[in-house]
């Protein structure tokens, strides 16, 4: 999923300083998840902007609403029906979600009150890692579900590099050693001989150097 | 007797602490009136930070939460949940500038869970005595005027 955290309030207060009438929208899909722009979130940053502004004498009209995924058009479209009240939306979605609220609706501001952060997993209550960069070229199955590229501190294609100790990566002891996790999965199905091909650098040329990528699906296609 | 003060007070309460049935919630809202607010939870853990603002946004001069014992969650953790709800609440509040001492928790120990909660409440209330109204309800700085409780 994606993982996203709220801006420091400052930002988000200078943000939405001109406006006078402001939509907060949340998004219940992963920002709900990693805590930073669901229902609950949504409502709590209102409600302290709303204070904010009481106290500052700044007379806003702050309201909230929270759509099941703001990264979709047919959620989006929800706010149809509303938009025309407010000046700007404030949107809790992750990156995608406040360009896909902004896409459909030219005329209003569409400000982030998040910090997209990166694909992850919830690998405990309130711990949230990454672990896909999303390169378009998935090579879990040769490192035996662990990816270099996002867990090894120095994105080796060909560790481990000498430097873990005790299973601990050497640029910060806090973060497992990727390439320790590789050869124990590896190890434990027999699978180890899969390191035994020599792995050139990644391609980026044709994925993230080739400029904003989309994919098309002709059958999931109107 | 009828004790109203001129601060209000949102108290959240677990239903485990002891003596705090629907009677004594209305005894206590019958003796401070319009000075308490309470609600009873079925857990601690059930509050969240946006009901904490809320409450601070809509009406409270301070908010209480009042759990179970340590160590007697019906629900395991509900009561070390809230704990740190508040703290990340203290922070957002003082982030626009309300003093993070508004919002407390009132987690009984062991040796004390007998105290009911009427007895808590008597000994918030008398704190609130010495409680600056809240920020959010003073008159504006740039002529706003005052705010009104809901």
């Amino acid at each position: 999923m994606i993982t996203a955290e709220q801006k420091p309030m400052d930002e988000i207060r200078d943000m939405i300083a001109p406006y006078k009438k402001i939509l907060t929208v949340g998004c219940a899909s992963c920002v709900a998840e990693c805590a930073a722009g669901g229902e609950k979130e949504t409502g709590a940053l209102a409600s302290a902007l709303r204070m904010a502004c009481k106290m500052a004498g700044d007379e806003k009209i702050i309201h909230e609403k929270t759509l099941d995924r703001q990264c979709v058009k047919d959620f989006v479209i929800q706010l149809d029906e509303v938009i025309k009240d407010y000046d700007a939306i404030l949107s809790l979605g992750c990156g995608a979600g406040v360009q896909a609220v902004a896409e459909m609706y030219n005329e209003i501001p569409v400000i982030p009150a998040l910090n997209t952060e990166f694909l992850g997993e919830t690998r405990d209550q309130g711990l949230w890692i990454e672990n896909c960069l999303g390169c378009g070229d998935c090579m879990l199955y040769t490192f035996g579900g662990v990816c270099p590229l996002a867990r090894c501190s120095k994105q080796l294609m060909n560790g481990p590099c000498g430097g873990s100790q005790d299973g601990r990566c050497e640029v910060d002891p806090d973060v497992p050693c990727a390439w320790q996790n590789i050869i124990d999965r590896l190890s434990s199905f027999k699978a180890l001989d899969r390191l035994d091909t020599i792995y050139p650098p990644k391609d980026w040329s044709k994925k993230r150097g080739a400029g904003p990528r989309k994919i098309v699906r002709e059958d999931q296609k109107r | 007797m009828k004790k109203e003060l001129t601060r209000t007070l949102a108290i959240f309460y677990c239903q485990n602490v002891p003596e705090s049935g629907e009677e004594v919630r209305q005894s206590l809202e019958k003796r401070y009136g319009k000075s308490i607010r309470l609600f009873p939870m079925p857990c601690s853990g059930r509050i969240d930070i946006v009901h904490l603002l809320r409450a601070l946004e809509e009406f409270a001069d301070s908010v209480y939460v009042i759990t179970c014992p340590e160590g007697s969650c019906k629900y395991l953790e509900g009561n070390k949940r809230i704990k740190k709800r508040i703290e990340r609440a203290k922070s957002i509040i003082e982030s626009i500038g309300i003093e993070k001492e508004r919002l407390n928790l009132i987690t009984p120990v062991s040796g004390d869970d007998k105290v009911s909660l009427a007895s808590y409440a008597d000994e918030v209330m008398e704190g609130a005595t010495k409680l600056t109204p809240s920020p959010v309800f003073k008159k504006a700085a740039h002529g706003a005027g005052k705010t009104k409780r809901k």
